[in-house]
């Protein structure tokens, strides 16, 4: 029987700014290849979601999106999701949250004139904008995947190493608390907040990034991770799978390192 | 006395820049006319004397400025207007300085900048088109532009007439917010029979040309007819011939356009059999952040593959074949190839060994490139910049 991916995606028509679901086709379409059966749980405003549907759900993605967006489900996320995030992420399932995403699951964001938005606070970390005493975090980035991941007998080993690059693009900069995980270690760009050097964070088997848009695009090795901590697979099961031709990703990738910031 | 001045620093400029061929330089004199008189655009003598209309919206400026200008001329007035697609203020403005006066303005004009023209110029027709995702990083999220244009609309007066897309629910909020009077189109398709231009979205364009002609004056018949040899607007599915290839060139600057475009292709009988390259470059005018690839429908992205030979360039070539590829299409990797000129060899040498073996006429390759990839190819194919 094959392995079953069953992908959740939370908000998909309105925190999708600029190729965010390109993860969620990358996915399915590296999970497919790895002959695994995918299917989708979309979650979105419209009221409750039947518990059967959201207990399916081994990877779960949220994304960034424009402020009206996101103003827009912030009622309904605190309201109607936290619960379940809460649950979800504590009890170590799989899951992706972007930018945006990935700020709402801290404690709080302050806004630039000093109100303060509570966030999931599944995370251990706050948001800041500093208004315009502070330039948006924008451009080309790149960052060293934290040993914790990279030492996972599960994380890929591929040509790629411990590297990841993206693209950020962020007004509000976030700070770590103590107990706090840094996804990587920035080595281009503004990263959390452009000081302390961490990019993004780890708790559990939940990811948070800056990385915004088809951050799995270029970083296959970060994706196939995803995949097998979502389906359970082990060293074993993972031998057994047809090898992807990734050589054309590798060069993107190498070719991202270059670019200027 | 002033105007005067003003016209004469901008053309001794333009005849610096050409005296020690510093390149087409067509946005300089007004870069350098802003710098000292910024409020240059208030300076009424320098408008034409009919009138101006203004064209803004994410896509189809270019084509719908042409189609008005096109029409205008042939009714036997003088026109000008930033026709090389320098939409930005100094692209007006030198227009403005560079040119005899004339009886109309057509003016493309950036999404982002219309607020500032709108400051200082009230057009006889403002026409929005459309707002959709382009360029993050550089113009903000559409809601951005949206919140700048009501902003310049409320504060807005003067006898103008706004001009939108009766199907782009986006809009719809902005004949509320003006003052003025508010004329709407829509997408329907009957216009496109009578002229050269393929696709949906050029019948808006169409739809929205002929309402700012018939506005000023221009019978709806003789427009209409006058529109049946309109050729498209550079980069906006023109063809270049070169070393026995044809290449007819689709620009695709965003999720939209793409979308559009690849519609087109899909469903063109004669362009059955062509090749396909893509030019993505992450330049300025581009915007640096290239993650909307993956806003482009993927079923219309493998649609058109079928059966045709691929190529991918520009400076971000490994990022759209890696597009291309989560779109199930293999890319062979001697196709992809960042530099232009490398590649356009390669396609030349291909393309006339399949026009030997077919001895049919010359090979034709589909470009979808984006803006300055757009730029850079005109330049390879007709060997001179035109910006």
């Amino acid at each position: 029987m094959n392995m079953v991916l069953n992908i959740g995606y939370l908000y998909p028509d309105l925190l999708n700014l600029y190729g965010d679901n390109g993860n969620v086709e990358i996915l399915a379409y590296r999970a497919r290849k790895y002959e695994m059966d995918v299917t989708f749980t979309n979650i979105d405003l419209t009221g409750a979601v039947a518990s059967a549907d959201l207990a399916k759900v081994t990877l779960l993605f949220m994304g960034g999106g424009p402020d009206s967006s996101q103003r827009a489900i912030y009622q309904d996320l605190i309201k109607n999701k936290a619960g379940f995030l809460q649950d979800y992420i504590l009890a170590g399932k799989t899951g992706l949250y972007i930018c945006g995403a990935y700020q709402m699951l801290g404690k709080y964001y302050k806004d630039a004139v000093g109100s303060i938005l509570n966030g999931v606070g599944v995370f251990d970390l706050y948001t800041e904008h500093f208004g315009k005493s502070k330039p948006r975090c924008i451009g080309n980035t790149s960052a060293t995947l934290n040993t914790m991941i990279f030492q996972d007998p599960v994380f890929p080993k591929t040509p790629l190493g411990n590297q990841i690059v993206g693209f950020e693009n962020h007004g509000g900069r976030t700070f770590l608390g103590e107990s706090a995980v840094p996804l990587a270690k920035i080595s281009k760009g503004h990263g959390n907040n452009s000081k302390d050097g961490t990019e993004g964070i780890v708790y559990k088997n939940s990811f948070g990034t800056y990385f915004h848009g088809p951050f799995l695009s270029k970083n296959p090795h970060v994706a196939d991770y995803l995949i097998f901590k979502a389906t359970g697979s082990t060293g074993d099961t993972i031998k057994k799978l047809p090898v992807l031709d990734d050589s054309l990703i590798y060069v993107a990738h190498t070719a991202s390192q270059k670019l200027k910031q | 006395m002033r105007l005067f001045l003003i016209k004469t620093l901008a053309k001794v400029t333009q005849g610096l820049i050409n005296l020690f061929s510093l390149g087409t330089g067509y946005t300089w004199p007004g870069h350098l006319v802003l710098k000292l008189f910024p409020n240059v655009l208030a300076v009424p003598s320098l408008l034409p004397a009919h009138g101006v209309v203004l064209v803004s919206g994410t896509n189809g400026k270019t084509t719908t400025s042409k189609l008005i200008t096109h029409v205008l001329r042939k009714q036997g007035f003088t026109t000008i207007s930033n026709e090389s697609g320098s939409n930005l203020a100094a692209g007006i403005v030198s227009a403005l300085c560079l040119n005899n006066k004339s009886d109309y303005g057509v003016f493309e004009v950036d999404e982002f900048v219309l607020p500032y023209v709108l400051k200082y110029v009230a057009p006889a027709y403002l026409v929005l088109l459309n707002l959709s995702r382009d360029q993050l990083d550089r113009y903000g999220e559409t809601d951005t532009i949206l919140d700048r244009w009501k902003d310049a609309l409320a504060r807005f007066f003067g006898s103008t007439t706004l001009v939108l897309d009766a199907t782009q629910p986006k809009l719809s909020d902005l004949p509320q917010v003006f003052k003025g009077v508010s004329l709407f189109f829509n997408d329907d398709t009957t216009l496109l029979e009578h002229t050269l231009l393929k696709g949906d979205f050029n019948a808006k364009n169409l739809n929205a040309a002929l309402l700012v002609l018939t506005g000023l004056g221009v019978p709806e018949e003789a427009a209409i007819k006058a529109l049946s040899d309109f050729s498209a607007a550079w980069g906006r599915g023109e063809t270049l011939e070169k070393n026995g290839t044809r290449f007819r060139i689709l620009l695709t600057k965003n999720p939209t356009s793409f979308n559009n475009n690849l519609s087109v292709i899909a469903g063109d009988e004669n362009l059955r059999g062509s090749s396909l390259l893509f030019i993505l470059n992450d330049n300025i005018p581009d915007g640096r952040d290239v993650s909307w690839i993956y806003d482009i429908d993927t079923k219309l992205l493998a649609a058109p593959v079928e059966g045709r030979s691929v190529y991918v360039s520009g400076t971000r070539a490994f990022d759209m074949a890696v597009r291309l590829n989560y779109a199930g299409i293999t890319v062979p990797r001697d196709n992809v190839i960042p530099n232009l000129n490398s590649i356009l060899e390669k396609m030349y040498g291909q393309s006339i060994s399949a026009k030997v073996s077919t001895s049919t006429a010359a090979a034709e390759v589909v470009v979808l490139p984006n803006y300055s990839a757009m730029l850079e190819l005109r330049e390879k194919l007709i060997g001179r910049k035109i910006l």
